[in-house]
């Protein structure tokens, strides 16, 4: 008796939560997502956070022999800062490793801070133990990294960011220059991917990344811009956030349901990518592209061989090390660097697949993509 | 009396025994959650391609590694511990098999990938019962030992393969209409269901969970239960791992991160027991279900992340309380 009222109230319970989920859900569809785009001027110059103008890489001179010499000569170490891991890490690091090896600067703390803010001003503090003299970093969190590394900037340290900037510091002041791929512009080159992988028209379903977060911001705006200015044929129908990147597997499976006649898909960046291509594959799809972000073997594999993975948009990993710790070693010896330096975007398909790794990570492609593009695609 | 000695400890296992199938009445609860859920989408959403035959596929698809990851932990809190481990064990696994089957090793790949499952639940076990650590803990640190572990085999690179048998038993594969995927769910759950119900290491399991001292006293060795327990936990976490890489066609050490917390959600929503001696196999594919549901439905309510964290949590939340609640009064 007093069981099954129990149960009805229980009943109950669930079927007013569930309607209270229902409410907010039909108030919300479709997601809303990041500002009006209209807003974005898409032939606006990238400029650093304090308005700096962006300086091209290929205008950073190498140093001169002399200069090489001296500062060889003076013993200097460097910390590897990071905010997370993987592919584009670690093309990162063996740029800059490269590049500090040739300079005989000795680096002497590694540290990854799990996109975890709190953790990085960890790192900065003992870090700071073994005393270098640079810290390349990817500051997490531009407000809270300015506490953070505080005590390097108090100590005289040379710093030097990529992607990212710090809330409140200036370049020449408190650090040396920002080193950055081109966002904005990658943006716009994931748009005219999408538009190439599905021949100017139809419709797409956008996935994008639902966090504050600079880089995956930035992309994501401008890649949604840039479809509805630039590509008016192009509808975008479906859109969804994600903050886990094994989730994306069920948003793909969730638009493909509600919108079978997705022509593409777009995605954050390319480990996310794969849940998306899982979901196609299931789905027997083979007719939906995929545009993304970053170099990943995965993808790169079913890029090859004729699948979903239509191409991404790239900055330079390796080429960005490289740069961060050369500049470094120009602020040691009190040269003026210019703040704001950008790497120009690549983009990598099928055709392009081998080239894009040995600029972009200085590596070959995995034997297995290689054995797939010897074969043609079917056409 | 001798007579009476030997019932004392055998009225105890007995005691266990009917709990059990009292347990089919216990979960009473979570199968009636689920259809609230299910219906309630099946109307609200009727137009938006819930009930559509593809999204159905698509939510056992989705849930077919959960399932079997709880068909695992049921294992492990019945017999009164925990493994937080399943998750890095998914990485580890998945890395494993990949690397070996790059090298062309295909039964090699699929025996390490299990070997990973089965010796870190030895581990786990030897130094939950023998050197007395809580399984919490234990399994805490070998959760970070696996990650690390799965970070250094390529440097953090992802692996991709390329073996089609592979790909197709493992995750990709259709037999017939019917996706693998809800295959390996179906083999786990049964031998699951049977082990735990109907043999007496399972009644065993489910009397050291309850009460170790008791059934140390009935002459269970404990330890080898509550290793055995772990064993299979840890080896479940192992094939779910192979499946999520034949599913994705590839291994990266951030695989199974964020799958812990759903699969404990599932398993005690599923009417097991937090602190063991009570467990259904049952139960937890359809907790493991439940939340497949509710992640689908939410989603194809087109909810943002932040409103699917609050609604999952919400419900998650009422139903683990209803079900612990069902539990105290049957």
């Amino acid at each position: 008796m007093e069981e099954s009222t129990m149960r009805r109230r229980i009943v109950g319970a669930i079927a007013s939560i569930a309607l209270v989920v229902a409410a907010c859900g039909g108030a919300a569809s479709p997601a809303p997502s990041s500002p009006a785009s209209p807003s974005i001027d898409l032939n606006a110059k990238t400029v650093g956070p304090n308005g700096e103008p962006s300086t091209p890489v290929d205008q950073i001179p190498d140093l001169t022999a002399d200069e090489v010499a001296q500062v060889q000569g003076a013993k200097y170490t460097a910390a590897l800062l990071w905010a997370g891991a993987g592919t584009w890490y670690n093309a990162l690091t063996a740029g800059a490793e490269e590049e500090f090896a040739r300079l005989g600067i000795e680096i002497v703390a590694r540290a990854e801070a799990n996109f975890d803010p709190a953790r990085q001003q960890t790192d900065v503090e003992t870090a700071m133990a073994r005393r270098p003299s640079i810290i390349l970093t990817l500051p997490v969190d531009p407000t809270a990294a300015a506490t953070a590394f505080r005590p390097a900037v108090d100590a005289g340290v040379k710093l030097v960011f990529v992607d990212n900037g710090i809330d409140g510091y200036t370049a020449g002041k408190e650090y040396v220059a920002i080193v950055t791929g081109d966002h904005f512009e990658m943006g716009k080159a994931a748009a005219k991917l999408m538009s190439d992988a599905i021949g100017g028209k139809g419709k797409i379903g956008y996935i994008f990344h639902d966090a504050v977060y600079y880089v995956t911001n930035n992309r994501d705006r401008y890649f949604k811009a840039a479809i509805e200015q630039l590509y008016p044929d192009i509808q975008i129908v479906a859109e969804q956030g994600f903050t886990e990147e094994g989730k994306t597997q069920e948003i793909a499976a969730a638009m493909l349901t509600q919108h079978p006649d997705l022509n593409g898909i777009y995605v954050a960046w390319s480990a996310a990518a794969q849940g998306v291509i899982a979901a196609l594959r299931e789905a027997g799809r083979k007719d939906v592209k995929v545009v993304a972000y970053d170099l990943d073997a995965v993808n790169d594999l079913d890029m090859a061989r004729c699948g979903n993975m239509y191409g991404v948009a790239l900055d330079q990993p390796y080429l960005e090390g490289k740069i961060m710790a050369r500049i470094a070693a120009q602020a040691l010896l009190g040269k003026s660097v210019p703040p704001f330096i950008t790497v120009p975007v690549q983009t990598e398909t099928r055709e392009t697949i081998a080239q894009v790794w040995k600029e972009n990570v200085n590596a070959d492609p995995p034997q297995e993509i290689l054995d797939a593009l010897a074969s043609p695609c079917p056409s | 009396m001798t007579a009476g000695d030997r019932d004392a400890p055998l009225g105890f296992v007995e005691s266990a025994r009917r709990r059990v199938a009292a347990g089919r009445i216990e979960n009473l609860i979570v199968y009636l959650g689920f259809l609230v859920i299910f219906a309630f989408f099946a109307v609200v959403l009727r137009d938006r391609g819930f009930l559509t035959p593809d999204n159905l596929a698509n939510i056992g698809r989705q849930t077919a590694m959960v399932s079997i990851m709880a068909v695992g932990m049921t294992f492990a809190l019945s017999a009164g511990e925990i493994d937080l481990s399943i998750g890095s064990i998914v990485a580890l696994s998945a890395m494993v098999a990949a690397i070996l089957l790059r090298d062309g090793h295909f039964s090699l790949a699929i025996a390490a990938a299990l070997g990973v499952g089965l010796l870190t639940g030895f581990v786990n076990g030897l130094l939950t019962t023998k050197v007395r650590i809580p399984s919490f803990l234990v399994t805490l640190g070998m959760m970070s030992i696996l990650v690390g572990l799965a970070r250094i085999t390529t440097n953090l690179e992802p692996v991709p393969i390329t073996n089609q048998a592979y790909v197709f038993w493992f995750g990709s594969g259709d037999l017939g209409p019917i996706p693998i995927l809800l295959v390996w769910t179906a083999v786990f759950v049964f031998a699951g269901h049977v082990l735990l119900r109907f043999t007496p290491f399972g009644r065993h399991l489910l009397a050291t969970g309850g009460n170790r001292t008791a059934a140390r006293y009935s002459g269970i060795d404990t330890d080898r239960i509550k290793i055995a327990a772990l064993m299979i936990s840890a080896t479940c976490a192992a094939v779910a791992g192979m499946l999520f890489a034949g599913r994705l066609h590839g291994a990266r050490y951030t695989l199974g991160e964020t799958e812990l917390m759903t699969v404990i959600a599932a398993t005690v929503i599923g009417g097991t027991s937090l602190f063991g001696g009570r467990g259904s196999v049952i139960g937890a594919l359809v907790g493991s279900l439940l939340m497949g549901v509710l992640n689908n439905g939410l989603l194809l309510l087109g909810l943002t992340v932040s409103e699917q964290l609050v609604a999952r949590g919400a419900i998650i939340i009422v139903a683990v309380a209803l079900s612990l609640r069902e539990a105290r009064t049957s």
